[in-house]
């Protein structure tokens, strides 16, 4: 086994992203802000363990969003994505 | 966080390991577990170079088979992840980064160390977490090549830090007179690492 | 929609699908519904406060408060031997979600369409055939399904019916270990000219879904790109390392 076997979609921060953000965020799109790409974060590329997430770019491999996870924190580092948009209708129910 | 229990539920492996060597939080861990936050780098050895530069009067670059020719170096002991998992009794090879240093010249004012890596990764540590003995660029693990997936063909070792600090896919060292977070530490995770003072997030 | 955060559903129901994997029926009380092909993620609490998280795919089609879970024990894991050898009848369970709107079908969607399974990875195809029969579509459907066994096959005997219904479903298996006498799937790791044989042509534009092991579902996608299919029209859902169908 090795990291190609870890690799996952964006879907595999759905949960977390929903609670941290209110959105459906695998439905939500952003642009790439190295390469200009536009996609839904579920289809990004998601290397995921203990101490956090890094989501890239489908395209250029870029880092579109960095999570690292504490114990009752989160840190979000969002400098890869030039913008994203969260559709009304993709929030979450309180 | 949380006051459900789930009945019957038990860490994996709760016991095995001397209690004394495990630091606070952490439990003993047979396996090796991966912990990848991106591609594994695939390096051509004949194209790696292993490279310190920076504050230092002799900046130098080694290649595969230079670096190999260096006086060999093997720690055994114990390795702890900012995770919980400590790996005790594990060992590595390769060089002492104190010969790296040597052959450099560190200029007086060099305080901080950057490593960088095949693939992008950084983290940074103050110089003398990595003299005296402490450190290693190691391509060994246990008697075999470093696997790609654990940091092959080599990866910096800092055992007496967590370990993220020891960067897999090690590119070289940079010498400065400022410290520079890496890649976790300007993410939250706390700038130093100890573990025996559980330094696990940023102020801890 | 859905709920943030988490919240506890009760056991209703373990049944064993194959040797290794079980279904898990929870009642979740306030449950709103979910799309087929979205995910939960269920999170254990030991007595020590040590937690544990995994994903897994809903199996059921939508059904009031019922959300059944398929899971797959692994040699080495953590939540799943829990989950499919100590859980109980009457257990609660700690979950959040529906989430995963971005791997989702419904016959609105229309086709048509492809699904790729591999192991473990047609769970969430499953909630989609279960909802494409239940919602009475007659959109075409396609499913591939790689095991290792015939008797690591889950839900052999519904996909069976299903595709029996003649409403547009085949279902081609394919076991990768071994085969019984007389078996007629096929035999071998899905390829490129599996995935002409079974699929549809590019020009039908199919959607695709693709879900299992992480490295087939990157073999899959790669081919049916290769094969003139619009990747845009492809969604994948890796599930990392659940060892090789």
């Amino acid at each position: 086994m090795d990291e190609t076997d870890l690799r996952l979609d964006g879907n595999a921060l759905a949960g977390m992203l929903a609670d941290l953000l209110g959105f459906e965020m695998t439905v939500e799109r952003g642009g790439c802000a190295g390469c200009g790409a536009v996609n839904q974060l579920g289809a990004l590329l998601v290397y995921a363990h203990g101490m956090g997430a890094v989501a890239c770019c489908p395209s250029c491999g870029q880092h579109l969003l960095r999570i690292a996870r504490g114990e009752g924190r989160w840190w979000l580092d969002l400098r890869g994505l030039a913008w994203l948009q969260l559709d009304e209708q993709a929030r979450m129910a309180g | 966080m949380g006051g459900f229990v789930s009945r019957g539920f038990k860490r994996r492996r709760a016991d095995g390991g001397d209690a004394k060597r495990l630091p606070p939080g952490q439990y003993a861990e047979p396996g090796f577990p991966v912990l990848t936050a991106g591609p594994t780098p695939r390096v051509d050895l004949k194209e790696w170079r292993l490279k310190v530069e920076g504050l230092v009067a002799k900046p130098r670059e080694w290649t595969w088979e230079e670096v190999q020719a260096l006086p060999r170096s093997v720690f055994e002991g114990d390795i702890h992840c900012v995770t919980r998992w400590s790996k005790l009794g594990t060992s590595f090879a390769g060089v002492s980064v104190d010969t790296l240093l040597e052959a450099v010249e560190p200029r007086p004012e060099a305080s901080h160390v950057v490593a960088f890596c095949y693939g992008g990764y950084t983290t940074n540590l103050p110089l003398e977490d990595l003299t005296g003995g402490k450190a290693w660029v190691v391509w060994e693990h246990e008697g075999q090549p470093l696997p790609a997936e654990h940091g092959g063909p080599a990866r910096l070792l800092v055992p007496h830090l967590y370990f993220w600090k020891s960067a897999k896919w090690l590119s070289g060292l940079r010498l400065l007179d400022h410290d520079a977070p890496g890649f976790w530490e300007s993410l939250g995770y706390h700038n130093h690492g100890d573990p025996w003072r559980e330094e696990r997030y940023w102020g801890d | 929609m859905g709920r943030l955060s988490w919240r506890l559903g009760k056991v209703a129901e373990i049944r064993q699908e194959t040797p290794r994997t079980v279904t898990i029926a929870l009642d979740v009380p306030g449950w709103e519904g979910h799309h087929p092909g979205q995910h939960v993620d269920v999170r254990l609490t030991a007595e020590d406060g040590y937690q544990a998280e995994r994903a897994y795919s809903i199996a059921s089609a939508p059904a009031g408060e019922r959300v059944e879970l398929t899971v797959e024990r692994l040699e080495d894991g953590e939540v799943s031997p829990y989950l499919a050898g100590e859980l109980r009848k009457g257990d609660q369970l700690e979950l959040r979600g529906p989430v995963g709107g971005y791997f989702v079908w419904e016959p609105d969607r229309g086709g048509p369409l492809l699904l790729v399974a591999g192991g473990s990875g047609v769970v969430p195809l499953m909630a989609m055939l279960r909802w494409r029969a239940t919602s009475g579509s007659q959109v075409p459907a396609r499913l591939l399904y790689s095991s290792r066994t015939l008797e690591d096959v889950i839900y052999h005997e519904e996909l069976d019916r299903l595709a029996a219904a003649g409403d547009g479903l085949t279902v081609a298996h394919v076991l990768t270990r071994a085969q019984p006498p007389g078996w007629t799937g096929y035999a071998r790791r899905i390829d490129a000219v599996m995935l002409e044989e079974v699929g549809w042509r590019p020009g039908e534009r199919p959607l695709a879904y693709v879900c299992g092991p992480t490295r087939l579902v990157e073999v899959v996608a790669g081919h049916l790109v290769a094969l003139g299919h619009d990747p845009t029209r492809v969604r994948t859902e890796r599930f990392g390392p659940t060892g090789v169908p």
